[in-house]
């Protein structure tokens, strides 16, 4: 790849592709994994293996475009209500219009693009905090979501996203297909941010977005555009979303997606504050709170004991985070 | 002539631009006009005979049962958002459950009397906003992501600690009385009855926080840390303990509307704050809507209070104007649509104006 | 000298710049060389900073040419200043803590090979920049928060170098850095000139010029004295011309009290800031601090505050020893401060002035310690008002909307509520007017009479001796000399530039 670069290329002119708590992450999961097993032992098992990656990546890949939106300096608490506009659309289409495969990912990630957009312009050129415009757009998403619902729920859903879902058709080898692409755009935005000069300028821009301007950083666009990447993939996430269930999508769909997204980034090493993150993280953060929520299952404890643990983990990821940081400036 | 006519029509253009000036810098003239307007809207509408229902006075006075919770949970987030620092409280629609549960066991199954139960919840709602307190402001976390782990924490906490059952014993049952509008005393006969909840716990707590942050030297730290912590550092001020104290207070607020939700269902729901959009979502609209500044060190206990009323008459109107459940679809339209305006207006009045009063 | 005889790279005659009825600068010339250090001196106020806006495009002169090369050149802004090849680094660098070193250099014009970051490309450039400033390669691929502000200093430099500037302006470069750190950036500054860059070098510290300047022009009260070359001065000259020949101005002495001492600093010391500081404070007794930017001196105030911890000695107040452990414990003891930074540290912005000035005593301005006494409050914020000559309509006006003035006489009567034993004033006409500074300089010799123990904490020279009975001179951190109010501008600000000779 640098051929031709002389020693220099041989040397590490970036640092580290990998953060320590990316490593930390691996670890954790790592360990939890092993206990599992040892108390469940069908744990280990395709069988319970595959649902858990299924169900990771709807999250996860939300959590790609929400990396990039925290890393900008914002946040987007309206995902929740995207999802639901996405995809009770996106099933009705199925439902009604009978649309192929190909359709209907390309009708959930326009619509999920157009609701980034919305998104996208208010804060970019509105200059208001991001927080108070889409928990704004939170409510109006809702709203465009129960308005195509009517009255009741979506049923008689066709099989038609049986490739993103549970079932055979949603694997290749082994690995279920909704998690692979989850895998590969993550590692795909992972080099853009990286390597682009674009990709760089998030991080500018989070980090202090008055001198990424002088530095002649088009800031404006670059806001935009990460809330519209967001919303392109809560467009793909929902397809994942509405496989996975059964042919029925109730009014319940999306709802309280918005928090669990933040928690994976956020465990994920992202800092709130703007200016450092990682997506690799994310996929890891979300991979973690997806295992204690299959974990807790399996080991026939109720259910929402597992938001108990999303919570704790925040709290030791964030607090060894800031404890790191404060040692530091005390050194 | 033509000096004449133009100044006129400068002082004209001056008097509209005052006008416009107030509505903009002013939240509290902004909020009262609105209200205003949705009441004539409605009461035309309803002359109209376009609502399902009759919109009136009556009418008005009992939908404010649902002020009840919306303001003192938006008083709540306006004690930690003052606080400045990107304060907000994702939990509070949490601690609503799980001290909910607490009250449900002291008032239902334990048999306390209701002033202590209520004493009980009170105070384990403050332990619950303690915990975001010192995350917060010991710790230094931001106060998104500390509130946003005790959401998670409380959520869960108050599913399991009964088994996901909600507790409704005959006394709980009995609590629904908090919901019922009374008539007045003296000049009762003369206006609508209206919801006792408002005056067992909306109208105490709405003083209670508004003498707190107007009438004491509390109040005065919490506008100061919010306004400038570094000044308020330099100022001898303790500013840690103030921002603690205002997720403590916001936490106190919680769970006592955690006893007013649980009179409300005449049951304790484990999942009564958190259901649906939970309830934080709501008052921290209320809050921004009610003119307090996400930055910190601006806001007030009337703006609150004006922007619930817009609110709840809103809502109580669109549930007439549509059939079945497209009132409460239309519900989160109105809510989402007046956040926006808000917030864009905020954004403008700081740029035309530099700042809002 | 063949140097002399050669077109100048840069030349700035007869520059005047107003800002309404200020007159920032009257009459300047500037020559700059390439090849040489060009160092720039003056007092606060002598309008250098003025001149660099203008060479660097921040603002545009009104008055006067400018020629780059013996071609009349006309920077309107900082884009133009940057085409010439222009480069300014200021005090505090604007880098991005998240990014490495090679990222901050070509942030926003980054180097780009099919559709990608040139990483190899971008470091190399960026490692033969630093080789070429002396600095260690490693620098390139370090996230520059890693850093210390030395060294960050060291990336804004090469930073500015990227764009191949021939003129560099280092403005107070060694106001942050240890003398260690210093003689790196000196070394840094004698390898671009050896290479033909011009640098124009602004610095309060007159004994380090001698060490770096080839020459150096005088600034005073918006003019420019002279340039000299360096080896022609000592720095009791230059002090001289800087402060000009007029003795102190003429200052109603008052009586110096002889009353008990109320603060005494005894061997203060907090690591790697100051160390073995001595200051000795009498009731009614009005002691300067003065020292340069980067003395230690604004330092001092803070621990003595309570802000930051103190390592080493011993605080007395009224001969008894305390530790204040913040300033809320501060004003316990009796001691109130004036901070230096009167936005970030002083003014609650968008608040009343009221508000501003019961911040501070709140609990004396309540009812049971609970409930503000709001008639109370308004009577003290009326009388402070007048008292001090507070410019404004009412006490309900926010301060953020008063002249600097009228906002410093505010936070200063946010310290005189209860009047303290001790008055600490960090600063206290910093960016104050002059009919302010007269008035507040008034009040401080006033609330000396009255018995307060004042200690003024300076870097503004005429103030220093116009209002203190004893001034005591901050140098590399320790106190150092001892002076009376007879002495003059130039003995002290020999003393705190490090001049012997």
């Amino acid at each position: 790849m640098s051929v031709g670069t002389g020693a220099l290329g041989r040397r590490r002119v970036l640092p580290a592709p990998v953060t320590g708590q990316e490593f930390v992450l691996v670890g954790v999961i790592a360990l939890l994994w092993v206990a599992l097993a040892v108390s469940t032992p069908a744990f280990l098992t395709a069988g319970s293996i595959q649902p858990l990656l299924v169900a990771t990546a709807p999250v996860a890949l939300v959590g790609v475009g929400m990396t990039i939106v925290i890393v900008t300096g914002g946040i987007d608490v309206s995902v929740g209500g995207a999802i639901m506009v996405c995809s009770v659309l996106t099933a009705k289409a199925l439902v009604e219009a009978e649309v192929n495969l190909g359709v209907a990912v390309l009708l959930s990630v326009a619509v999920g693009g157009v609701l980034g957009l919305v998104n996208g312009v208010l804060i970019a050129y509105g200059r208001v905090h991001a927080i108070i415009i889409t928990f704004g757009t939170a409510n109006l998403f809702m709203f465009l979501g129960l308005r195509i619902f009517g009255s009741g729920t979506v049923n008689g859903i066709p099989g038609t996203l049986a490739f993103f879902g549970r079932g055979p058709d949603g694997r290749t080898l082994g690995v279920p297909h909704a998690f692979g692409i989850t895998v590969l755009i993550t590692a795909a935005a992972w080099w853009y941010l990286r390597h682009t000069a674009g990709g760089r300028h998030f991080f500018a821009i989070g980090g202090d977005a008055q001198a990424a301007r002088l530095a002649g950083v088009r800031v404006q666009r670059r806001v935009l555009l990460a809330y519209l990447i967001t919303g392109l993939l809560v467009g793909l996430a929902s397809c994942f979303v509405i496989a996975q269930g059964t042919s029925t999508l109730d009014q319940s769909v999306g709802s309280g997606k918005e928090l669990a997204v933040i928690a994976a980034v956020v465990i994920g090493g992202t800092s709130i504050m703007g200016g450092r993150g990682s997506v690799l993280g994310t996929l890891l953060g979300a991979l973690l709170v997806q295992s204690v929520a299959s974990g807790v299952t399996q080991l026939g404890w109720r259910s929402q004991l597992s938001d108990l643990f999303v919570g704790l983990f925040i709290i030791v990821a964030v607090g060894a985070d800031l404890l790191r940081a404060r040692a530091r400036r005390n050194r | 002539m033509t000096t004449a006519t133009a100044v006129t029509a400068a002082s004209t253009g001056n008097a509209g631009a005052r006008v416009l000036r107030v509505l903009l810098t002013q939240r509290i003239a902004l909020l009262a006009v609105l209200i205003v307007a949705v009441v004539i809207t409605f009461f035309v509408q309803d002359a109209g005979g376009y609502l399902t229902a009759p919109y009136d006075f009556d009418y008005m006075s009992a939908s404010l049962i649902n002020a009840v919770p919306l303001a003192m949970l938006g008083l709540a987030e306006l004690l930690v958002i003052l606080s400045g620092r990107g304060g907000i409280d994702l939990s509070v629609g949490a601690i609503v459950s799980l001290a909910g549960m607490i009250f449900g066991f002291a008032y239902g199954e334990w048999g306390w009397p209701l002033w202590a139960a209520i004493v009980l919840t009170a105070l384990f709602g403050a332990l619950l906003g303690a915990v975001n307190g010192f995350l917060v402001s010991y710790i230094g976390f931001p106060a998104l992501i500390a509130t946003l782990a005790t959401y998670y924490a409380y959520k869960s906490l108050a599913i399991v600690i009964n088994n996901q059952e909600p507790i409704s014993t005959p006394p709980i049952q009995k609590l629904f009385s908090i919901s019922e509008s009374v008539e007045l005393p003296l000049f009762g006969q003369y206006v609508p009855d209206v919801p006792l909840g408002i005056f067992t716990f909306l109208l105490p707590t709405v003083v209670a926080v508004w003498l707190l942050l107007a009438r004491t030297t509390y109040g005065r730290r919490l506008y100061a840390i919010g306004t400038n912590d570094v000044a308020a550092r330099w100022s001898g001020l303790p500013v840690r303990d103030t921002r603690f104290k205002a997720y403590v207070y916001a936490g106190v607020l919680s769970g006592l509307v955690a006893v007013v939700t649980v009179g409300q269902f005449a049951s304790a729901r484990p999942d009564a704050g958190v259901s649906g959009n939970g309830m934080a979502l709501p008052a921290i609209t209320i809050a921004v809507l009610g003119g307090v500044a996400i930055t910190g060190g601006i806001g007030r206990v009337s703006g609150v209070v004006l922007a619930t009323l817009l609110i709840v008459w809103l809502n109580a109107g669109i549930l007439l104007a549509f059939v079945g459940n497209e009132g409460s679809q239309y519900q989160l339209l109105a809510l989402g649509a007046v956040l926006v305006f808000a917030a864009l207006l905020n954004g403008l009045t700081n740029r035309r104006y530099g700042g809002t009063a | 000298m063949t140097e002399q005889t050669q077109t100048p790279r840069l030349r700035l005659a007869g520059i005047a710049k107003r800002f309404g009825a200020v007159r920032a600068i009257q009459e300047a010339d500037l020559t700059v060389r390439a090849g040489r250090v060009h160092a720039l001196v003056g007092e606060n106020g002598a309008g250098k900073s003025t001149m660099i806006k203008i060479v660097s495009g921040a603002e545009t002169a009104d008055t006067g040419t400018i020629e780059f090369d013996g071609v009349p050149a006309r920077i309107g802004g900082t884009t133009d200043a940057i085409a010439l090849g222009i480069a300014t680094v200021y005090q505090e660098p604007q880098l991005f803590a998240e990014l490495t070193v090679a990222e901050n250099i070509f942030l926003g014009r980054e180097l780009k090979k099919t559709g990608r970051v040139d990483w190899a490309e971008q470091n190399r450039r960026v490692v033969e920049l630093l080789e070429r400033l002396g600095l260690p390669a490693r620098y390139a691929t370090v996230t520059v928060g890693t850093l210390s502000v030395a060294e960050q200093q060291q990336v804004s430099i090469a930073k500015a170098l990227a764009a191949e500037a021939s003129v560099l302006i280092l403005d107070e470069p060694s106001a942050i850095l240890t003398d260690a750190e210093i003689e790196v950036l000196f070394d840094v500054v004698r390898r671009l000139t050896a290479d033909g860059v011009a640098v124009v070098y602004i610095s309060h510290r007159l004994d380090e010029l001698f060490r770096i300047a080839d020459e150096v022009t005088v600034m005073r009260d918006g003019r420019t004295i002279g340039t000299y070359p360096i080896s022609e001065l000592t720095v009791r000259q230059i002090a001289h011309l800087m402060v000009g020949e007029e003795l102190s101005d003429a200052r109603p002495h008052r009586r110096v009290p002889d009353g008990p001492t109320v603060l005494e600093l005894c061997g203060l010391a907090r690591e790697g800031r100051f160390h073995d500081v001595d200051v000795r404070v009498g009731k009614g007794e009005i002691v300067a601090l003065y020292g340069l930017v980067g003395s230690g001196v604004s330092e001092i105030a803070a621990a003595v505050y309570g802000i930051d911890r103190i390592t080493g000695g011993e605080v007395h107040i009224d001969g008894k020893r305390v530790t204040p452990r913040s300033p809320a414990h501060a004003r316990h003891l009796g001691i109130a401060l004036l901070p230096a930074n009167r936005k970030v540290e002083g003014m609650f912005g968008f608040q009343s002035i009221a508000f501003n000035i019961s911040a501070g005593q709140l609990r004396l301005l309540s009812r049971f310690g609970t409930f503000l006494d709001r008639a109370r409050e308004k009577a003290v914020a009326v009388d402070l008002i007048r008292r001090l000559a507070v410019k404004t309509p009412s006490e309900r006006q926010p301060i953020n909307a008063m002249s600097g003035g009228n906002a410093q006489k505010v936070v200063l009567a946010r310290q005189l509520v209860e009047r303290p034993k001790v008055l600490i004033l960090a600063e206290p006409t910093q960016g104050v007017d002059v009919g302010a500074k007269e008035e507040i300089h008034r009040l401080i010799t006033e609330l000396a009479e009255e018995g307060t123990a004042v200690l003024v904490v300076t870097s503004d020279l005429p103030e220093a001796l116009r209002i203190a009975d004893r001034i005591q001179v901050v140098r590399g951190g320790t106190t150092t000399e001892e002076f009376g109010p007879d002495a003059t501008q130039v003995d002290l600000l020999a003393a705190a530039a490090g001049g012997t000779a």
